[in-house]
């Protein structure tokens, strides 16, 4: 019952964050996932159509920010929608900490990306649920040397 | 960084790939060139982030260089060089993955384990954090269970070393918050690749247990995948965790107890509250090796189970109110969700289950395409772990299946599939017939990648509720022409589990055979395009369809010859049509039953051309045709009269050896595993009613291979408890335990009352006062007694809290099954763990019996030896006393322990002591009679003769070993 993998794509497929939880997959198999991924829910019409759809034996629950997606896959019998809530709390939490994101934060910094992540979630599973708990323990590490 | 920015703003600007691969080849040799020089931590840090950065782009290739600097990073003593270096170690390490995953795995233990050990051993908190990070980032394989380290493997030291450490850092009561949470969950990702670790050792979980107890939230739910995994392992724990988890619940949900710094919008951590249902849920799940239950409602305690009904009744009612938001909304539904699964393992009235299947159909209709998913996924779970046949009751289904039907045709597949399995899961033996037809009507309009789920799930619908053999081959045959796959490239929709299972099912049902023959001609007919003229178009030609028809009249052809549309010759036309049409895997099978019918009318017109088209394959490209195609050629023209072609072609088909599951099962898709603990309970119990026999000899107590080692001074309050019916149980500086005993008959209940000892001496609270296990050293089945905690203390204690339990005597309890309580607590930071016996005696169920005289004793006394004998009916034993005892003494403790007293020597010095008594013991399954007479054998009260005799046959023998314990003080 863990996120097995967290990805931020945009609407061309490219990717602007992957974090995989789950070490297992060989890296030609994460990269035939990421394009399964962003064809299966770049066909997916977001009025009409729910934010979780099947793939391989497990599901994705994404969501819609602008022109990104923000994609994880979670076990088949978890949580749908406190997953997808999950990725709005990452969303408000970089939204914060960028002050007002955009696409273009996450490319300058990629490498920060993970040190957020990883506040939040370890393994796969949520590790933190305050944002205002994340949000200063951010700004003590970014002061440290 | 300026220059990392400089150099993606750079990469950004490029015109094309061409130019974008140009200026990375530039900045690698760069790179290259730099890290030949003396670089200061800014440059090092800076240069490896633009190889990151590269090498995320997707040039992977790039990673024979760097890994170098990124580890001079990872050993710095600068926190962001730290940071970046244990980053860029992962990412570089990552790729050069080229071994198989435990190998790779092994190697990053062997290249990291030094530089991982010193920083979990600094006593820099951030440091500890990177290193745990780095862990938890690296070795996780989220549940796939891909690779596991035993105690043999080369570097099990190693993989043991950083479990060791990540267990004193999640445990340690020194250790911050934040250390402690990301301990919890790496450790959970270490264990998940090493579970000997517990599975052989149980010492650790009690203080793992103690985690969710945690103030903090954030610790709580890091906890929470931990705990899921260890009680996975040694479910045998997991009764003990629910008080907490119900409690949390509580708190949460009820009272409001929530910092304000973990509010998500109005929700009280929302993420909090569905991971504890979900752990919920799991121990409801848990079984023994027998299949059975561990957890169910009356192994709780009420106030438990008052507390998880009301957690999740309310959070039924906060989600059925008008919510502003949408993370309010989601997050609430998130709970409501959960906690409707939840709610089945409550033992939820029926009235309850239906009112709650209402509310789920009416959101069927809602406009949101989440909400439709959602609901028809709970309505799959109370369905299958109910056992509810609401939706499948006549009127309801009337009622529901136009709906269902119109959302197998939603807008998103999501949906589509989850209303397929809600029609699966819904199916019963006076809808299925309904349930199919529409399932096939479906079928041609369903989405590619549903039809193979779709034909499955009709199958195995189809095997499991029919009753009329006639029907099942007419349904099973349409499906396979209707959806058996229709190219020559054998691209199919359907697995071939579905005809194998078919073919399976009529080779072991004789009286399907003729049947099919004759219906699958006329199929094949139809598919072939030779229906008459004017009616419906025949579906395309279904390649499982063939396939079951070339073994079907191979076989059981000859049944319908006597049918003059149907004999041998119309068989063979058809099947020689259809070989040209079909994949080469079916003429495969299509040529063996030429074969068969070589063998079976050898005198028939069209054996020539059978012949013939077997030289032709001879040519075959296709090795198996080819092959298949000499051989038989060979088999029928070597020798003329077919002999050595019918000494190859058996006779009957051999029936088929069923598994007792159909194959068709594995192939279900995700409604298994949403149904989880489904329906087949019954059978569940009724295989156990066989097995008891097997059951008694091994003993089933989970810790047999680990005797629980008693604390220190619990012989005293288990002896107190011998003789008095209350007193103090226990005490030590922190704690303090005193008990009253109850009897009622063959009923005892035992009242402890917990004091804080603590609180004087030292000043602290006690917390976390959990009851990890009152283990039973009864046998399991038919046990001679049963326990019951009627109600458990509070987990915090200031003064003093109470907990009750309540013990049923059932049968003749021996010396040696009294039961252990185990108890842990924290106080003052320190993890303290109590195991303590508790007297549950054949005596402690001895109630007076008034004889009048002594004479009517005598009589009695006799009446025993007569029926039962002196060596079954009779028990003598002589115990040495530690100090002198009176006649009255004596007196005293036998009325104390439940006899009453029938003749009392009068006390006189030197007087030998003689005093007898009378006495009923109780067991729910009968009384005994006990009398007993004791004796001093030196004048001075020190040593002393039991007699005990007892209308149970042994039951003396019991009876007097506890006296002499209580005399004693020792066995």
């Amino acid at each position: 019952m863990a996120i097995h993998f967290l990805l931020i794509l945009n609407r061309q497929g490219k990717t602007r964050l992957v974090k995989w939880f789950n070490n297992t997959y060989t890296t030609q198999t994460k990269q035939q996932y990421i394009q399964e991924i962003h064809r299966l829910i770049n066909s997916r019409d977001s009025k009409h159509q729910s934010n979780f759809v099947e793939f391989y034996q497990n599901k994705l629950v994404y969501r819609r920010y602008a022109g990104l997606y923000f994609v994880c896959l979670v076990d088949l019998n978890d949580s749908e929608l406190s997953y997808l809530e999950s990725l709005h709390f990452l969303v408000e939490i970089l939204d914060d900490y960028f002050n007002n994101v955009c696409e273009v934060d996450l490319v300058f910094n990629f490498y920060k990306l993970y040190f957020i992540i990883d506040e939040l979630y370890l393994g796969g599973e949520i590790q933190q649920i305050s944002k205002s708990k994340i949000l200063n323990r951010l700004a003590v590490l970014d002061k440290l040397d | 960084m300026k220059g990392l920015t400089q150099f993606i703003t750079d990469l950004r600007n490029s015109k094309d790939h061409d130019e974008e691969t140009k200026k990375i080849n530039l900045e690698i040799t760069n790179i290259r060139d730099k890290f030949k020089t003396s670089l200061n931590g800014y440059q090092k840090k800076k240069y490896v982030c633009k190889l990151i950065y590269v090498y995320l782009l997707g040039n992977t290739e790039i990673n024979d260089f760097g890994l170098k600097e990124s580890f001079d990073l990872l050993r710095s003593s600068v926190y962001s060089e730290k940071q970046l270096g244990y980053l860029a170690v992962s990412i570089l390490l990552n790729s050069k993955r080229h071994k198989p995953l435990k190998d790779h795995m092994n190697f990053v233990v062997d290249t990291l384990h030094s530089d991982l050990v010193r920083d979990l051993q600094s006593t820099n908190e951030e440091f500890n954090c990177l290193a745990i990070q780095f862990i938890a980032s690296t070795f996780s394989i989220t549940g796939t269970k891909a690779f596991t380290v035993y105690d043999t493997d080369r570097n099990a030291d190693k993989w043991l070393d950083l479990i060791d450490m990540t267990y004193a850092a999640a445990t340690s009561p020194v250790q911050q918050p934040i250390v402690k949470r990301k301990a919890a969950i790496t450790l959970k990702v270490l264990l998940e690749i090493y579970p000997d670790v517990i599975l052989k050792n149980s010492n650790w979980i009690p203080r793992l247990l103690k985690l969710v107890d945690d103030p903090d939230i954030g610790t709580a739910i890091s906890s929470i995948p931990l705990l899921q995994l260890v009680l996975h392992l040694k479910p045998q724990f997991a009764i003990s965790i629910v008080p907490s988890i119900s409690q949390k619940l509580y708190n949460i949900i009820i009272e409001g107890k929530c910092p304000a710094s973990y509010y998500y919008y109005n929700s009280p951590a929302p993420w909090l509250i569905v991971k504890l249902f979900q752990l919920m849920e799991q121990l409801f799940l848990l079984t023994n090796k027998d299949d059975n239950q561990i957890i169910s409602i009356s192994s709780l305690d009420e106030q438990t189970v008052t507390y998880l009904r009301q957690t999740v009744a309310r959070s039924i009612q906060n989600a059925s109110q008008p919510i502003k938001g949408i993370p309010n909304r989601n997050s609430q539904s998130s709970i409501l969700f959960q906690a409707v699964s939840l709610a089945v393992f409550l033992e939820a009235s029926t009235e309850a289950i239906n009112g709650a299947m209402n509310a789920l159909l009416i959101l069927l209709n809602s406009n949101e395409t989440n909400t439709r998913y959602l609901s028809l996924d709970a309505l799959i779970k109370l369905t299958a772990r109910s056992n509810s046949t609401y939706l499948s009751s006549k009127d309801k289904f009337d009622e529901i299946l136009p709906l269902m039907l119109l959302l197998l045709r939603d807008r998103d597949i999501s949906v589509r599939r989850k209303s397929l399995d809600l029609l699966y899961t819904i199916c019963t033996f006076s809808n299925y017939t309904t349930i199919i037809s529409k399932l096939l009507d479906y079928f041609p309009t369903a989405d590619f990648t549903l039809k193979s789920e779709l034909a499955i799930k009709i199958a195995h619908l189809a095997e499991k509720f029919a009753t009329d053999s006639t029907w099942y081959v007419t349904t099973m045959l349409k499906l396979l022409s209707i959806g058996g796959g229709s190219n020559s490239n054998d691209s199919n929709y359907m697995g071939n589990e579905v005809w194998e299972r078919i073919v399976q099912i009529i080779v072991n049902n004789e009286d399907l055979q003729k049947k099919t023959a004759k219906l699958i001609i006329n199929l094949v007919k139809r598919s072939l395009n030779r229906t008459p003229q004017g009616k419906a178009p025949a579906p395309p030609l279904s390649e499982s369809l063939i396939k079951v028809a070339a073994f079907v009249l191979g076989e059981y052809g000859d049944q319908v010859i006597d049918i003059e549309d149907l004999n041998t010759a119309n068989q063979f036309q058809l099947l020689y049509e259809a070989y040209f049409k079909v994949s080469l895997i079916t003429r495969a099978m299509i040529l063996s039953t030429f074969l068969k019918f070589i063998v079976n009318f050898p005198d028939e017109p069209f054996i020539p051309d059978i012949v013939d088209l077997f030289e032709i394959e001879t040519q075959s490209i296709d090795l198996e045709i080819q092959t298949r195609a000499y051989e038989y050629l060979k088999l029928v023209t070597i020798e003329p009269s077919f002999k050595l072609a019918q000494s190859v072609i058996k006779k009957n088909f051999p029936i088929f050896n069923t598994q007792k599951e159909s194959p068709l099962m594995d192939r279900l898709g995700s409604v298994k595993e949403i149904v989880g603990r489904n329906r087949s309970r019954s059978v569940v119990l009724a295989k156990n009613i066989n097995k008891i026999d097997a059951i008694n000899e091994e003993s089933e107590n989970p810790f047999e291979s680990e005797s629980i080692a008693l604390s220190p001074n619990w012989y005293a309050g288990y002896h107190r408890m011998l003789h008095y019916d209350a007193g103090i149980f226990y005490e030590d500086q922190l704690i303090k335990i005193t008990y009253r005993v109850i009897k009622e008959a063959h009923n005892i209940t035992i009242k402890f009352t917990v004091i804080n000892n603590s609180y004087k001496t030292v000043g602290t609270q006690i917390s976390g006062f959990t009851v990890l296990n009152l283990e039973s050293l009864t046998k399991s089945q038919d046990p001679n007694y049963t326990l019951h905690i009627k109600s458990l203390p509070e987990a915090s204690i200031y003064d003093k809290t109470t907990m009750e339990i309540e013990v049923k005597v059932r049968n003749i309890v021996e010396n040696n099954e009294s039961p252990v309580l185990s108890m842990t607590f924290m106080c003052g930071g320190s993890f303290n763990h109590l195991n303590l016996k508790i007297p549950v005696l054949l005596l402690k169920t001895l109630a007076p019996t008034v004889l009048n005289n002594t004479d009517e004793f005598a009589k009695r006394w006799t009446q025993i030896g007569d029926a039962l004998g002196i060596d079954k009916g009779e028990h003598k034993t002589r115990i040495m006393l530690a100090h002198r005892y009176t006649s009255s003494n004596v007196s005293r403790l036998l009325s104390r322990v439940g006899f009453a007293v029938v003749f009392e020597s009068p006390e006189a010095p030197d007087a030998l002591i003689r005093v007898a008594g009378a006495g009923i013991i109780h067991t729910q399954k009968s009384n005994y009679g006990v009398l007993i007479s004791i004796a001093g054998v030196d004048q001075v009260g020190r040593e002393l003769e039991i007699t005990v005799r007892c209308t149970g046959g042994g039951l003396a023998e019991i009876v007097c070993s506890t006296l002499s314990e209580i005399f004693s003080g020792k066995l």
